[in-house]
């Protein structure tokens, strides 16, 4: 993979702070306080404008309304990078996926290969981070660790792709094989820093349901979603959908690392949670299933709408793909429930949106909130019930958003 | 006739895929409060990541920040000597931050 011809971000980052470019942004006021920290909304290669909490590595928040959609366009999707220093341009000729380790004949896959030697699937699938709606858990408690994301650290896209499991059985898995370790070409600024690798047991790889992606909604995935290949793990959070993929290591043993035995973990108990305040101080498991949630598309935050008006109220839910059974509304901060109508259903791991007609006759601050129960009744925390984790990870109390109606 | 050809050709092959070139990442000056040695922050909290991540997280307390800065240290390998973890601390504290003497 050495001859992939690419500029080091770093490199870039240092050589281009002092000079112009298109697109840099120079917010004026000095910040020193996550309220007043509004993070500049640009456009990355090949997306819209999106809120920028870092230009490197990248992360890219969605906006609320997206989920108003039930399929998140790929110039909208959400994106978040570990490592600085990511390859700018991948030639399809040199690319390959590596296959190596404990198997019978290694494997080095063209794009090409992938698309001709193996049958195509598809799925529609979450992809959400493991720290998503971070930011809501300071209003349980203390804010958490971890970047402080709103909503929008995810997404729900239609991959196309090859089943892992048919890649390993072409590469002839050995009885020793016990785990399975992916990677992909993003890398450290530093050479002692931890590697981005990301590890599973043999048994989840060979499932089946998990997929060497390659489009995304019918494109080439966007190239910070991980072109030209990414893990599609559905029903779980993002934290093994490893991007830009490029090495697939069978393992006899596990082996140790930051991001899978420090990073992405809860607190190894059944409510997975500790005392609010608590340091890291508990053992540790990494986070694994989604679980259920619902948010509001529409309206957004502090939407002013006039008296009468005939509101339609939208939003999605999902779960880890057991499949959502409902979806309660609220217009008067949890007083009272109705249902909403759900809509389309794409598939189990997919969003199902849901939509509430909602007609206002009254003036006044209304909090609309939304509950989400799937079909083996788990259902969303309120807001006082979450249960709090020092990582911040797995936020999917009850959604609410304040509006105004004039 | 042939030269048309060419260029025909060479035309033909950059529209065909999405990533003929290299993609070009915006650049995000994020602003940092100046002075108490934001120099030695900028020095290595930049090498991997921008000042986004730090403006991000809000004010904290000196343990938060501590513990974040040995993270850096022990987890990542930042390569930052003992006097200048202390004056990174000391900064994020003063201008991102606030003094507490327990918990957090």
């Amino acid at each position: 993979m050495s001859n992939i011809n690419r500029r080091n971000f770093l490199g870039a980052g240092l050589i281009l702070g002092a000079s112009t470019l298109i697109g840099k942004e120079t917010p004026q006021k000095i910040i020193t306080s996550t309220s007043d920290f509004t993070p500049p909304v640009i456009a990355f290669p090949e997306k819209k404008p999106l809120k920028v909490i870092s230009d490197r590595p990248p992360l890219l928040e969605s906006p609320r309304d997206i989920f108003t959609q039930a399929i998140t366009p790929n110039d909208q999707f959400f994106v978040r990078w570990h490592m600085p220093d990511i390859p700018t341009y991948i030639d399809l000729n040199e690319f390959r996926l590596e296959v190596k380790g404990s198997v019978e004949k290694p494997l080095l896959l063209s794009i090409d290969d992938l698309k001709s030697k193996f049958e195509p699937v598809e799925i529609t699938s979450v992809l959400q981070c493991g720290g998503n709606s971070r930011r809501y858990f300071a209003g349980t408690g203390p804010a958490t660790h971890g970047v402080q994301w709103g909503h929008g650290a995810m997404g729900c896209a239609v991959w196309r792709g090859v089943r892992l499991k048919d890649i390993l059985h072409m590469a002839g898995v050995k009885g020793s094989a016990r785990w399975v370790g992916v990677n992909g070409l993003e890398k450290p600024a530093m050479e002692e820093t931890p590697k981005f690798f990301r590890e599973m047991e043999i048994d989840e790889a060979l499932s089946g349901e998990l997929m060497v992606a390659y489009a995304m909604n019918g494109e080439d995935l966007p190239y910070l979603n991980g072109f030209p290949l990414r893990l599609v793990i559905p029903g779980h959070f993002s934290d093994s959908w490893v991007k830009m993929l490029s090495e697939i290591t069978v393992m006899d043993e596990y082996r140790k690392s930051f991001f899978m035995d420090v990073a992405y973990t809860v607190p190894d108990n059944d409510c997975e949670c500790v005392v609010s305040g608590s340091d890291f101080e508990y053992k540790r498991k990494p986070i694994a299933v989604m679980k259920v949630k619902s948010v509001i598309g529409y309206p957004t935050p502090n939407t002013v709408i006039k008296k009468g008006s005939r509101v339609k109220v939208t939003g999605v839910a999902f779960d880890q793909g057991k499949g959502i059974k409902e979806v309660m509304i609220s217009t008067d901060g949890g007083k009272s429930w109705s249902a909403t109508e759900l809509q389309k259903d794409y598939g189990k791991y997919a969003y199902r949106p849901w939509i509430y007609q909602w007609e206002p006759k009254v003036k006044g601050e209304y909090t609309i909130m939304v509950r989400a129960i799937n079909r083996i009744g788990n259902i969303q925390p309120q807001v006082n019930e979450i249960g709090w984790n020092a990582g911040g990870y797995q936020y999917n109390a009850v959604d609410s958003v304040n509006v105004k109606i004039v | 006739m042939k030269k048309l050809f060419l260029i025909t050709l060479i035309l033909a092959s950059s529209a065909f895929a999405q990533v003929a070139k290299p993609i070009e990442m915006p650049y995000v000056d994020y602003p940092m409060v100046k002075g108490d040695h934001d120099e030695i922050a900028q020095q290595y909290c930049l090498i991997c990541h921008s000042w986004g991540y730090v403006l991000n997280q809000g004010k904290k307390s000196r343990p938060y920040w501590t513990g974040t800065v040995q993270k850096m240290v022990n987890e990542f390998k930042a390569p930052i000597a003992k006097e200048d973890q202390q004056t990174i601390i000391n900064y994020l504290v003063k201008h991102y931050g606030y003094e507490v003497t327990s918990g957090h």
